[in-house]
Parts: structure tokens; C-alpha cells; sequence
């Protein structure tokens, strides 16, 4: 048995040998889901189901199974919910299922936070056999199946149409954009020429032509891709500083605030005012995540989010670059328990969890995407217009963020690069030295630099 | 008659400074050790706090390839593979019976299989002996491997018997152990790191901008409210006392998010210089400049507040005659200010300044909660820089040996620090005994 002493490899062998007599089990899991609000509540009540599933199929095999499932997602924050899972875990009282970012999976897999769910479920069966194979690539690290993706996401462009209308735009070139942009035929260049347009005619105010995320995120990767970056490479697993790519990246958003289409002091707006605004038409571009729709739909109060908003992949910025988009999965990963059995439960819980249908509650509530081929014969999924278009015009292209020791070193020095250029603090050629200093000194030998 | 004595040891004594002495040993010595301790270990999210184990993983083959570990090693770790020989049978017959043992050496005797997952497949051609459990078949075709590879030891000994057993070359055992150890290691590459880093002049030159400009604020308007209030009736001056106590009792949060309405391109201010044609703007992170104004008032205010107190009670305790005879010789406000209120507000003074520089060095939450560093890096201080180094990374593997070295200049400056400032203050002075008692 992999990841486990060879004694307690004996031991267990030995003991499956042996018919033990049938007894009552009792059990509670719990599960912490990290960055999940009031939509993103089936994550848990998904394993709550899946906990009465399995209890009954137990019950058919002769075992009684009692399963009680307490779940927690009232976290401040990402840092919070991810320091409150490491000190946990190091304190030997971690939850026995985590919700949280695949990019956790390098350093909580090395501390030995979790257990590769792998040692326990046959990925040749359904319906972990129905799940793109790209995602559950997301899931694994250094070869091995640590985690099952639990939703699938990406962050696309926004135009809004009724500004794209006012600089000139017919509808029929608005609904071909998303093509072009694919073909790399509408370009970030593009994107500053328009939003200067609408920023010139007043039909945004000043600072709001193209107005990004403000703060840190995996999206800013994809504009370092869309020059050209890569992040990492295929070859030695390393991580990758493209220098010219990122210096055209940190050199667009230099642009854009010159131009006067984004604000010098954007990063640090609220969300809150931030949601508000792009949902109602106030930006004429900007990007996003595709889990808004449900925010811009619900809360901020657009009705009609297919008249109002455009959306496509994350334009190329040049010809050496792409038209990309970042899928970040949350996954499921299961923690090392004193009680081999409880990871097991817990492992064969979040495998049910992982059906169509009940994945489909979580992508529709949330508006998430799918992660199996098999939601797209589920009505609720099928049925729903944002889901099955978004899944076909960005998962099929999306790349994740490597799962690297060192990814995190690397993508906060390049945020704080391109907050030094965005602001004025550094131009965007002395943030990219600086940026090179640093990953030097910090990743050595796992970084390669071009 | 002056007779000298010994100082007699006293149990009393002891018992007195006990609680002081746990106060010390638990808040200020233990983190101290501990941030010391901290900061010579490469300790991260990944290495974990309280030890690690054994692992051989992918990405070790991958550095194991730059050391001096043989290539007939590499290749013994890398294709170890799954072979159904006798040896592994023997233990198939003894996890699941001789049966299913049999079985299996007539389906797939001598076969070797790359991966776990087509070892997997294998035991499911199992027909008349099937093994039903997923975690039964695992553990079955784990029996037919002698690989260290993507196992986790608890123990040294574990590991090195496991490399015996897989008959990994011994002179390549102590290059994988090393390779292998997942914990934390002692290291001084953080210290290095940060002396290497331009950042680290970045964030010392904006935290001696901060700590001077925020003192400076600090004393110079304590000290303005103090004797400005003292001028007042005493019913006046205990309600302003109280107003500008505000921002000490305020939570932080709600005290920020003040400064939000106040300062954000909709807010007051904004809105205020609106009416006169100025273009709304972002008082706080438009430009360095607004940061730095912005985050010294807001730290200003609250410490002002702690000098305000400390110096209106060291005014209240000069003799009112003193204030009195000064008047019958027609001094005026300014001059009593300044011949006898300024020289006996010496030492309130000094000590305000040292504490205030002290805990303003390591104190970083307003600036967090209102700029977080930015816009760019600008207000970006030496202990705020530990923070997100050590507990705020999206990645998600903190560097908290990195952290603790940041954390550390920090308590070796306080110490130097307080060590000058007990000399200026001439301490020994301070709290020796009267003369008249000698």
C-alpha cells in the first residue's frame, strides 16, 4: 500500500484476512469549505447526501453505518480558512474533508496534511471515470491522484454591448467577438483602442473603459499568457519567468492607465461596489470569473445578462501570445485521520459527491461549471443557458496554475510587480528586474528564466 | 550614622515579581526564542511545524538527478514496477487466501506492470476469487511492489529498511534520506535572503518614514492637546479629551472604514472638493504621497491620544503656584508654555517617544486594513512584509521561516533600541534611591 508504513501495510492485509463480525459504526466527518458563500452551500450539503447514500448501501452489504456530517464555511477569508486548515492539521484535529484551491495540493500533500484519495477509490469507475481528464490532472501532483476536482471554473472577458453599440459596434460584430478573440484576431490592442472610444464619447466615465479585477488572483496569470508567458514548463516541471511577456503584461496595464480607461488606484476597490458596477453597465470592458453570472444576475439585478454582456476568452495581447482563460477548481481533498477507515469514508463520500446530479446542484446554484462529461444529460445542467455556453466557449481552451511548492512565491512576486507598474510606483522594465531578483533568490533552481 | 547593607535575598520578593516574571517569560522571552528559532529554519507550509517524515516523490527524482545518486539508483526508483513473482504471491496467499493467490498466478504469473493503476486492473481479472473492496485490491497490488517511491516513512530507520529491502545501492541511501526528508531544516539562507533582497531597503526606508513622521505626529499633537485643554474649564476639556480619545477605543476595522467614507473617490472629501470643481479622486492610494499622509493620521490620531492623556496628568502635577507666581510677573500663555510647562513635561516626553517608537516598529494593522502596503509597495512596512510573508500567501505555502526572519530584525532593532534609550534616559538615575535616603 502506497503512502502508508509497510507495518501497517502487514497489519491491515492481515486483518482484511480476517472476517470481522458486522458491527454498528458511528461516525461524524466533517467538512470546511473555504471561499464559499450561501451559493456555494451544496459543497457540503452535496457530501450530507452523499453520506445517506452510502450509509444505505452499506446497510444493503449487511453494515450499519451512521454517518453525521458537520459542515463550516464561515471563514473570514482564504488566509483564515487556510491557516485554520494547517494549524489543524498540526495539531492532529484537521476536518476530514477539505474544500479549497487546487494550488494547496503541493504543500499540504508534502506536510502529509492529506491523503492521496487514490489509495482509496478506483478511478475506473463511475462516475470518477466521467470527469474531464484535464481537471482531475488539476487534482494531481507529482503523478499521484490527490484530490477530485469539485466544481470547474474560468474567467472570461466582459464587454458590456450597449457600450460596444455606442462606439460603433453592430450586433452582429458584438456576437462575433467572442470568435475573433478566439482566432486572436481581436487583440488586447483592441481592447484599449475601444475602451479609449468609450471613454473619449463619455460613454463611460473616465477610468472605467476596462476596468480588471482589485486584487490578486489567479486572472492576472492569463494576461502574462496572453503575451506569451508560460508559468510553467512541461519538460523539468520548473516554473517559467518569461521576461518579455511579462514586461508586455505589467506594460499593457501602464498603458490602459495612461490611456485613461483604468483607474492608477483601481486595485483595492471594494468588491462590492466593484460587482455593482460592472453588472449594470458602468465599465465598458473588464474581466471576470464565470461564478458572476450568478452574482450579477441575483444581487446586482441585472435581468438580462445575455442582452446586456458579451463574454469570451482573455484576449491575446500580441502575436507571440494567446487568447487563454484560468480554470482554479476547488477540490475536494480527503485529510490524514488517525483511523485509516475514516479517511476511507471520507474518500468514498466525495466520490458520490462527484456525480452528475449532485454536482449539478452545486454548478447551478453557484454557477459554476460541470466537471463531468455526463452533466450535460442532466436537465437541470443542460437546461441551463450560461452553463453549457460557458462550459463549451472556455473550459475546452482553460489551463490551470501549476501545482508547484513554489507557485505561490512566484505568483505574489509577480502581483507585486504589477501593482509597482500599475500605480506608478516602478516602470514596468524596473518591476520586471526586480521581479527577476527576487524569484531568483527565493526559487533558485526551480525557476527558469527567459 | 549611614551603614551600607547587603541586599538580603527575600522569598516575599520572589513571590511579588512571580506573576510579572511569567508575563515576561510567556509574552515577550518565549516569542522572542521562538521567532529567533524560526528564523534558521527553512520551515513553510510544506514542511510543517512539528517534524516530517520520508517521502520519495516525483519532484525528488527530479533533484535527486542533480546530485550524486547513480543512475542505476534513478532508474531502480523511477521503474520499479509491479511484477507478479512468486515473493509477491506468497504474501497474495497469505492477505487473501491461497485460492485467489493460485488464481491470480494463472491469469498473470511473471507480468510486470508500469503503473499501480494497471496493477489494479490486473487483480480485477480476478473471476472466482474476486476481491470486492476497492481498498482490499489496493492493498493486494501494493504487495507486489518493493518501490520506495511515493511512500511515506514516519521514521528514519523505516526508510533506510525500506531501501534495504528494495536494494537501492547503500552508498546512495544517505543522498536519498536527505532527498526524502520532508520537514524543516536548519538553515541561515532567510538572513542571507533578506540582506541579498532590494526589497528589504524598500520596506526599511518606509518603515523609518513611518516611524518618524507618526511619532513626530503622535507627540507634537498630544502635546498640542494636552496644553490646550489644560487652558480649558475642566468640563470643556474632559469632553475634547474624550472626542479625541475616539480613535483609541474604536475598533480598528470601523475606525478605517471611517477613513474609507473620508477618503475614496466617493467619499467626502471627494464629494466636499466637488462642489468647488475638483475631480472626485482617491484621497488614500491615488499617489504615494495621499498613502503616506493618510496612514500617518491614521496611526497619528491613535497614538496622540496616549501622549494627550500621559501629558495633561504630568501638566496637572506642576504646582499651581508655580503657574500663579509666573502671572503676578506677567508671563503670558506662550511663555508658560515655555519656561515652565514644556521643561517639566521632559521625561512624560521622552518616555512617549520611546514607547511610541517601539510600538510603532512592529505595529502594522491599520496599515494593513487601510492600504495593505500599496498603492505599489509604497506604504509597504518591515512588519507588514512579515506578515504577508509568513501568513498571507494565495499559493497557499507560507514561508514561515522567512516570515520569522523579518520578524527578527525587527526584535533585534527594538532590543538595540530600548537598550539606547535606557541610556538616555539615564534609568539608573531614575529609579535610584533618594539621596536623602542614603
Amino acid at each position: 500500500m502506497k503512502h502508508l508504513t509497510l507495518g501497517t501495510t502487514a497489519l491491515l492485509a492481515g486483518l482484511s484476512a480476517i472476517a470481522l463480525p458486522a458491527a454498528a459504526k458511528d461516525l461524524t466527518i466533517t467538512v470546511w469549505a473555504g471561499g464559499s458563500s450561501d451559493a456555494d452551500a451544496f459543497r457540503i450539503d452535496n457530501i450530507k447526501t452523499a453520506a445517506e447514500i452510502l450509509s444505505a448501501e452499506y446497510a444493503i452489504m449487511g453494515e450499519e453505518l451512521n454517518i453525521t456530517v458537520e459542515g463550516r464555511r464561515d471563514f473570514g477569508g482564504w488566509e483564515e480558512f487556510k491557516q485554520g486548515v494547517t494549524l489543524a492539521a498540526e495539531a492532529g484535529t484537521a476536518p476530514s474533508i477539505v474544500v479549497s484551491s487546487h494550488l494547496d495540493i503541493a504543500p499540504w500533500s508534502q506536510a502529509g496534511y492529506i491523503v492521496p484519495v487514490e489509495d482509496y477509490l478506483d478511478f475506473d469507475t463511475f462516475p470518477l471515470n466521467d470527469i474531464y481528464p484535464n481537471l482531475l490532472e488539476i487534482a494531481a501532483y507529482n503523478g499521484i491522484q490527490w484530490g477530485i476536482p469539485q466544481d470547474a471554473e474560468s474567467r472570461p472577458f466582459f464587454f458590456w454591448k450597449d457600450t460596444m453599440r455606442g462606439i460603433g459596434y453592430s450586433d452582429a460584430e458584438i456576437a462575433a467577438l467572442p470568435e475573433r478573440v478566439a482566432a486572436g484576431d481581436y487583440t488586447l490592442q483592441n481592447v484599449l483602442e475601444d475602451a479609449t472610444k468609450a471613454v473619449d464619447l463619455g460613454l463611460v466615465e473616465k477610468g472605467y473603459g476596462f476596468y480588471p479585477r482589485p486584487s490578486n488572483g489567479p486572472d492576472y496569470a492569463q494576461f502574462y499568457q496572453s503575451f506569451g508567458g508560460m508559468l510553467q514548463d512541461p519538460e523539468t516541471n520548473k516554473l517559467v519567468l518569461d521576461k518579455q511577456s511579462m514586461q508586455e503584461f505589467y506594460q499593457f496595464f501602464v498603458d490602459a492607465v495612461e490611456a485613461g480607461i483604468t483607474r492608477k488606484n483601481h486595485l483595492g476597490t471594494d468588491w462590492g461596489q466593484w460587482y455593482n458596477e460592472v453588472a449594470n453597465g458602468k465599465a465598458a470592458t473588464w474581466h471576470g470569473g464565470t461564478w458572476h453570472y450568478a452574482r450579477y444576475t441575483g444581487k446586482e439585478g441585472n435581468d438580462d445578462f445575455f442582452g446586456t454582456i458579451e463574454f469570451s476568452l482573455i484576449p491575446s495581447g500580441d502575436a507571440n501570445g494567446r487568447a487563454n482563460t484560468v480554470t482554479h477548481p476547488l477540490v475536494y481533498l480527503v485529510t490524514n485521520q488517525a483511523d485509516d477507515q475514516d479517511e476511507e469514508i471520507a474518500a468514498q463520500l466525495i466520490k458520490i459527491a462527484s456525480g452528475p446530479r449532485l454536482n449539478s446542484l452545486h454548478a447551478i446554484k453557484s454557477a459554476h461549471l460541470g466537471i463531468g462529461k455526463q452533466q450535460s444529460n442532466i436537465e437541470l445542467y443542460a437546461g441551463d443557458q450560461w452553463a453549457s455556453e460557458a462550459t463549451e466557449r472556455l473550459l475546452s481552451t482553460a489551463n490551470a496554475q501549476p501545482n508547484h511548492l513554489s507557485y505561490g512565491a512566484y505568483s505574489e512576486a509577480m502581483f507585486k510587480g504589477l501593482e509597482a507598474s500599475w500605480t506608478g510606483a516602478q516602470s514596468a522594465a524596473d518591476a520586471v528586474a526586480d521581479l527577476e531578483t527576487e524569484l531568483r533568490a527565493k526559487l533558485g533552481d526551480e525557476l527558469i528564466v527567459r | 550614622m549611614s551603614r551600607i547593607s547587603k541586599p538580603r535575598f527575600n522569598w516575599l520578593g520572589l513571590g511579588f515579581l512571580a506573576p510579572a516574571m511569567i508575563v515576561v517569560v510567556l509574552f515577550f522571552l518565549a516569542p522572542v526564542i521562538m521567532t529567533a528559532f524560526f528564523a534558521f529554519t527553512n520551515m513553510s507550509t510544506s514542511t510543517g511545524i512539528t517534524g516530517g517524515d520520508y517521502l520519495l516523490s516525483q519532484s525528488d527524482l527530479r533533484s535527486l538527478a542533480n546530485t550524486k545518486a547513480s543512475a542505476a539508483t534513478l532508474d531502480a526508483l523511477e521503474n520499479a514496477g509491479y511484477r507478479v513473482d512468486d515473493a509477491g504471491l506468497a504474501r497474495l496467499a497469505e492477505a487473501q487466501g491461497p485460492a485467489t493467490a493460485d488464481e491470480f498466478r494463472k491469469l498473470h504469473e511473471g507480468d510486470l506492470f508500469t503503473s499501480r493503476r494497471d496493477m489494479e486492473r490486473a487483480l480485477k481479472d480476478l473471476r472466482q476469487h474476486r476481491i470486492r473492496s476497492t481498498r482490499d485490491r489496493k492493498l493486494a497490488a501494493e504487495l507486489f511492489t518493493s518501490s520506495v517511491m511515493d511512500q511515506r516513512f514516519d521514521t528514519e530507520e523505516a526508510f533506510r529498511a525500506a531501501l534495504m529491502t528494495s536494494g537501492i545501492e547503500a552508498a546512495d541511501h544517505d543522498t536519498l534520506v536527505d532527498e526524502a526528508y520532508t520537514g524543516w531544516i536548519w538553515t541561515t539562507k532567510n538572513i542571507e535572503l533578506l540582506a541579498s533582497l532590494s526589497s528589504s531597503w524598500r520596506y526599511a526606508m518606509n518603515t523609518a518614514i513611518y516611524v518618524s513622521f507618526t511619532l513626530a505626529f503622535n507627540v507634537g499633537f498630544g502635546l498640542f492637546l494636552a496644553i490646550s485643554t489644560f487652558y480649558l474649564s475642566p468640563r470643556v476639556a474632559a469632553t475634547f479629551r474624550t472626542i479625541w480619545f475616539l480613535p483609541r477605543v474604536l475598533p480598528p476595522v470601523l475606525y478605517v472604514l471611517m477613513w474609507y467614507w473620508l477618503t475614496w473617490d466617493t467619499g467626502i472629501i471627494s464629494t466636499l472638493a466637488g462642489y468647488f470643481g475638483v475631480a472626485p479622486r482617491n484621497w488614500m492610494l491615488d499617489t504615494g504621497t495621499n498613502a503616506w499622509v493618510v496612514v500617518i493620521l491614521i496611526n497619528g490620531f491613535v497614538g496622540a491620544s496616549l501622549g494627550m492623556i500621559l501629558f495633561s496628568s504630568a501638566i496637572k502635577a506642576i504646582p499651581a503656584s508655580m503657574l500663579h507666581a509666573s502671572e503676578v510677573d506677567g508671563a503670558n500663555r506662550w511663555q508658560q508654555v515655555r519656561y515652565i510647562i514644556l521643561p517639566q513635561l521632559r521625561w512624560p516626553i521622552l518616555f512617549t517617544s520611546s514607547y511610541q517608537t517601539l510600538s510603532l516598529l512592529t505595529s502594522f494593522e491599520y496599515i494593513l486594513l487601510a492600504t495593505d502596503g500599496g498603492p505599489g509597495g509604497t506604504t509597504e512596512v518591515w512588519a507588514l512584509a512579515a506578515y504577508h510573508t509568513a501568513l498571507n500567501n494565495y499559493g497557499g505555502n507560507l514561508q514561515y521561516g522567512l516570515g520569522a526572519a523579518y520578524a527578527l530584525v525587527l526584535v533585534v532593532i527594538g532590543i538595540v533600541t530600548s537598550l539606547l534609550y535606557l541610556r538616555f534616559f539615564n534609568f539608573r538615575e531614575l529609579v535610584s534611591k533618594p539621596r536623602i535616603e542614603q
